[in-house]
């Protein structure tokens, strides 16, 4: 015991000692903090190996983010400084500006929006009652079409991309947001009930039988009991499908071509092609769209986490 | 008024188009349950009447979306459809046609057929390009998808694990650690791949201001086909982690204590009740995990299309954005014949590995099996 205590006391100061060299070089090198990080990281890994390695990662994870955001703020002049630095000297919310108003950034969200809305809504719906009919009644046809849904699963997107694009160009539904979120419908769905089955099976029968015995029939029950019990793998599929077609690009670039009609990543991509000019307009738009997705996501993990765990893995 | 693209009466016309759709679905569903249900009940006399009638919306919706897709692409590997010849497919025929059949067993055999041989006059040149470049042939574009998918399933699942079995013990800002790791998980995946795609810039990205700045010469990342390809599987590793160190966390914690407690009294040491413990008592989140990785990866297209677009040269194209590039790519022809025939033909890869892979590890068993 004492021995470890030691030890550890050792690997501390020596931990110090490397963020005090960090420190030094930084006033050296004309207050360049970047010195100091490198010798923090360094005294950190003698010190904690288990938490230099769980920061290191949360660093890389969470760079790109900081990039975006770091970017959004530069002032137009030195949109391409080769700065490392989080806040930019001179930081500016002009490129917010500058998104709305050069750019159709509303309508790409609002066509984003109601393409997802609609999509989310309609997987919900349609399989809340499909996912219980295959949780709880064992019927001829259950186990192939529950081996179906798995098997789409396998479908690469250009065996689904292919006919809907010929189908929707027949249907003269190109360029149109219809076109588009019936491409979404058929991936939602299966999934939508696979997580969803999963979670009524986590419910025990018991409570539709009480239920029952109390004078209501199975589908009162479902209604009264299940459905109210399932509001956090209700919301969780809404949020999955949500997520899902919030931010689909390959189909959306097949089936929408004109400029009149377009989804946020369609728009994004094409800042992005001409590089120079619409970098930060495009880090200004990225900032935008992330920020609601992440603080649902944060304020939702946990639901998420277990709805994903429930539907896929429990056995 | 329209302000940055939008205005009312956009909003107004995307609304007519969809409260319908809405409200249709929700009614629609309703009634097509009741008429149905009277009609099993009743007349058919079923006992099954109640979930048959509670599984129709999602039967009817799959049927339509997926379904009818599905069979009419496998009636498209059957015809000559390219962009020369999509008036002739058209409802309403327009301008000339110079077809004289539209779905043919000859068209089927020689879309089959040119997605594994190069052929002239009856005679087999080769393997067949699946693209412009002569190196874009099947068994390379295999082989390369073979390597995608291993290695990103492999970094997933070590990078996954190890930060799984750190998180797993006593120490302090466990849940800010667990909510920055998710993060990826959370943004929008276009904004990843094109943020980093930016990242690997041959001038202004990080990766190159780092080397610069220790007084490396910067690599231009997206112009070699090998750094390229290093460069998609990084942002794809780097998207993945996530997922499996949630799972594989959850796992962990479910383990009781008193396994690794009685194992240690017995004299195992810390990496016999890694192997003998935590592995055998993962194996039921670690086996589905990596069945869907290897088949979410297998299929991932965002990424390539986005950061590198297969190139350069091609040289970074996998199965699946081959088979894209190759229906939609930037200099295609369109040829959506050949190309449905292509991803049939990818779906069986996947689908008989798949089958030879849950049989032999009882991987999905328990999804079904309840």
């Amino acid at each position: 015991m004492n021995t470890r205590k030691s030890s550890n006391q050792i690997t501390l100061g020596l931990g110090a000692v490397l963020a005090l060299v960090g420190l030094i070089l930084t006033f050296v090198n004309q207050m360049n903090w970047f010195w100091f990080m490198a010798g923090a990281w360094l005294g950190l890994l003698v010190w904690q190996p288990t938490h230099w390695v769980l920061v290191s990662y949360s660093i890389i994870s969470v760079y790109p983010v900081l990039r975006v955001i770091s970017i959004s703020l530069r002032p137009t002049a030195n949109l391409l400084s080769r700065s490392l630095a989080i806040i930019p000297p001179n930081a500016t919310f002009e490129s917010y500006v500058v998104l709305f108003l050069e750019e159709e950034f509303l309508l790409w969200i609002w066509n984003s929006f109601s393409i997802t809305m609609v999509v989310a809504s309609v997987g919900v719906i349609v399989a809340s009652t499909g996912a219980y009919a295959f949780s709880r009644w064992r019927f001829p046809g259950r186990r192939p079409a529950l081996i179906f849904l798995l098997t789409t699963q396998m479908i690469p997107a250009g065996m689904l991309i292919i006919p809907i694009f010929v189908i929707v160009a027949q249907l003269q539904l190109t360029n149109n947001i219809i076109g588009l979120m019936l491409a979404y419908i058929a991936t939602a769905i299966p999934f939508s009930i696979w997580i969803l089955k999963g979670y009524y099976d986590t419910i025990p029968p018991d409570l539709e039988e009480a239920a029952m015995v109390d004078g209501c029939n199975r589908l009162e029950s479902f209604w009264r009991i299940i459905l109210p019990l399932s509001t956090p793998a209700l919301s969780i599929v809404f949020l999955f499908n949500f997520l899902g077609s919030w931010s689909e690009f390959i189909v959306a670039k097949v089936i929408l071509q004109a400029n009149s009609t377009q989804t946020w990543p369609l728009g994004f991509n094409e800042m992005i092609g001409t590089f120079s000019t619409d970098w930060g307009k495009y880090a200004a738009g990225s900032v935008i769209v992330t920020i609601p997705v992440l603080l649902l996501f944060l304020w939702q993990s946990r639901y998420l986490i277990s709805g994903l765990t429930l539907g896929s893995v429990k056995g | 008024m329209e302000f940055s693209g939008l205005d009312l009466n956009t909003v107004i016309q995307t609304l007519t188009k969809i409260l319908p759709i809405l409200v249709g679905v929700l009614v629609g569903s309703l009634a097509l349950q009741f008429v149905l249900y009277q009609f099993l009940h009743k007349v058919v006399k079923t006992k099954h009447a109640l979930p048959y009638t509670l599984l129709a919306p999602a039967a009817i919706a799959i049927v339509a979306f997926l379904l009818y897709p599905l069979g009419y692409n496998t009636l498209l590997a059957f015809s000559e459809l390219k962009r020369s010849t999509f008036p002739c497919y058209s409802p309403v025929a327009i301008g000339e046609c110079e077809l004289t059949h539209l779905y043919g067993l000859d068209y089927g055999f020689a879309n089959f057929r040119d997605v594994f041989f190069r052929v002239r006059d009856g005679e087999i040149l080769g393997w067949g390009r699946l693209l412009r470049t002569a190196d874009s042939t099947f068994p390379v574009l295999l082989q390369r998808t073979a390597l995608w998918t291993g290695l990103n399933v492999i970094f997933h699942f070590t990078i996954g694990l190890g930060l799984a079995l750190l998180m797993n013990q006593k120490i302090r800002f466990k849940g800010i650690y667990r909510s920055l790791i998710v993060l990826p998980w959370a943004i929008p995946s276009v904004i990843t791949a094109l943020t980093w795609k930016q990242e690997f810039h041959a001038q202004y990205g990080f990766v190159n201001v780092m080397i610069s700045s220790f007084g490396g010469q910067p690599i231009s990342w997206l112009d070699d086909p090998v750094l390229a390809f290093v460069a998609v599987v990084f942002v794809n590793v780097w998207l993945g982690v996530p997922f499996y160190m949630v799972m594989l966390l959850g796992g962990l914690q479910s383990i009781p204590a008193d396994f690794y407690e009685a194992a240690h009294i017995d004299g195992a040491n810390a990496r016999q009740s890694f192997w003998t413990i935590t592995l055998p008592m993962l194996r039921p989140i670690i086996i589905p995990a990596v069945t869907l990785d290897v088949i979410w990866t297998f299929n991932k297209l965002d990424i390539i299309f986005i950061i590198s677009g297969g190139g350069p040269q091609e040289k970074t194209n996998i199965l699946v954005s081959a088979l894209f590039n190759a229906a939609f790519g930037p200099a295609a022809t369109q040829q959506l014949g050949f190309a449905a025939a292509f991803s049939i033909v990818i779906f069986f890869i996947l689908f008989i590995f798949a089958v030879i892979w849950i049989t032999s590890s009882g991987g999905l068993k328990e999804i079904y099996d309840r």
